[in-house]
């Protein structure tokens, strides 16, 4: 990549306004700090890649991998299988917690009838 | 000795009237308890009328989430044996007493078996055939041999009924939670009963949902076969 193409002009731009969302999102508390860890850091490694690429290229000689690009791939569907399986747990957690409330709430409208007769 | 009968219904308005009467003429000496998994008919309303106690869920569940709130109502009231009715029809309340009798003598869980004995609604020749299939699976990974594991018709004993109220599959839980059962070390047996085909409505299982359910269900043994025990202190 060219050091001074408007492609990388572009990315910078977009990585740091992409790495401002994720955080004005945490300020105004629409996500939570637990699942916005792994954004925080997918964004701002974003911004590093794009302002300083030497830092892929880095990436990839140590990684042999021939084009700096497949480096960035890797990288970037590595991310996105963590972050899917993340999301995965998480709705486990949810289904179970969701199926216990329900439970518990009919079980209590029970008693709730039954003591009222 | 509390005895819980534990009806999971879902739209089933049509079927419970019979069912309830059926209950009633039995000798047995029990409480009935609806689980109505937010059907949009009149099963609130028909389990009402006739004086059966409902708990109606403010959203779906499942059969296993509807059958598991049983179970949580079972243990938290002190009963001693609950026993699973399909609100359906298909389970004929006559063999209530015999599955209670077996729980009685020291049984955790009794499955009414529609494959012992001959005679009867007995489902048709492919899903004999799933059921062969988890029957050995079963005896494959504990030894033991369960003729009917998908029948839904069964009692529990206090045992059974803490270990469901504590972990219970959210769909196709039968065969599943044989396995619990046996890997817990709990005793299991088995009674002939015969069953009716469905009154009103349809079946849950449809045609292309019965690849997937032969897949979860077999993951889901082989996941309990290697879970670890339950431990429960004494009560």
């Amino acid at each position: 990549m060219a050091m001074n193409s408007p492609l990388r002009t572009y990315l910078i731009i977009a990585s740091v306004l992409f790495f401002l969302f994720i955080v004005n999102m945490l300020r105004t508390r629409k996500l939570e700090l637990k699942y916005a860890l792994i954004w925080v850091m997918t964004s701002s490694s974003f911004v590093v890649m794009a302002v300083f690429p030497e830092t892929l290229f880095f990436v990839a000689r140590v990684l042999h991998i021939e084009l700096p690009v497949n480096a960035l791939f890797l990288c970037v569907i590595f991310l996105l299988l963590l972050i899917v399986f993340a999301l995965t747990v998480a709705v486990s957690r949810q289904a179970t917690r969701i199926k216990n409330l329900i439970q518990e709430l009919g079980l209590l409208k029970e008693e709730l009838k039954s003591g009222d007769k | 000795m509390k005895i819980l009968v534990i009806i999971p219904a879902y739209n089933e308005a049509g079927n419970l009237p019979g069912l309830f009467e059926e209950l009633k003429a039995s000798e047995e000496n029990f409480d009935v308890l609806v689980i109505n998994d937010c059907s949009n008919d009149d099963t609130e309303k028909v389990c009402r009328k006739n004086n059966v106690k409902v708990i109606s869920l403010p959203a779906n569940l499942g059969i296993g989430g509807a059958v598991q709130t049983g179970y949580k109502y079972a243990l938290r009231h002190g009963y001693d044996i609950a026993v699973q009715v399909d609100g359906d029809g298909q389970h004929d309340p006559r063999y209530i007493k015999l599955l209670v009798q077996k729980i009685k003598e020291g049984c955790d869980l009794c499955i009414g078996s529609r494959f012992i004995g001959n005679g009867g609604f007995r489902s048709s020749k492919a899903r004999r055939m799933g059921i062969r299939y988890f029957s050995w699976l079963i005896e494959f990974l504990t030894g033991k041999h369960v003729t009917d594991p998908t029948s839904g018709f069964r009692a529990c004993s206090r045992k059974a009924i803490r270990l469901f109220a504590d972990d219970y599959p959210k769909d196709y839980p039968e065969p599943e939670t044989i396995m619990t059962v046996l890997r817990n070390n709990l005793r299991i047996c088995e009674v002939p009963v015969t069953m009716r085909p469905r009154a009103n409505g349809n079946s849950s299982i449809s045609c292309i949902k019965a690849i997937y359910y032969m897949i979860k269900v077999t993951l889901a043994i082989i996941i309990t076969a290697i879970s670890r025990k339950v431990v429960h202190g004494n009560e």
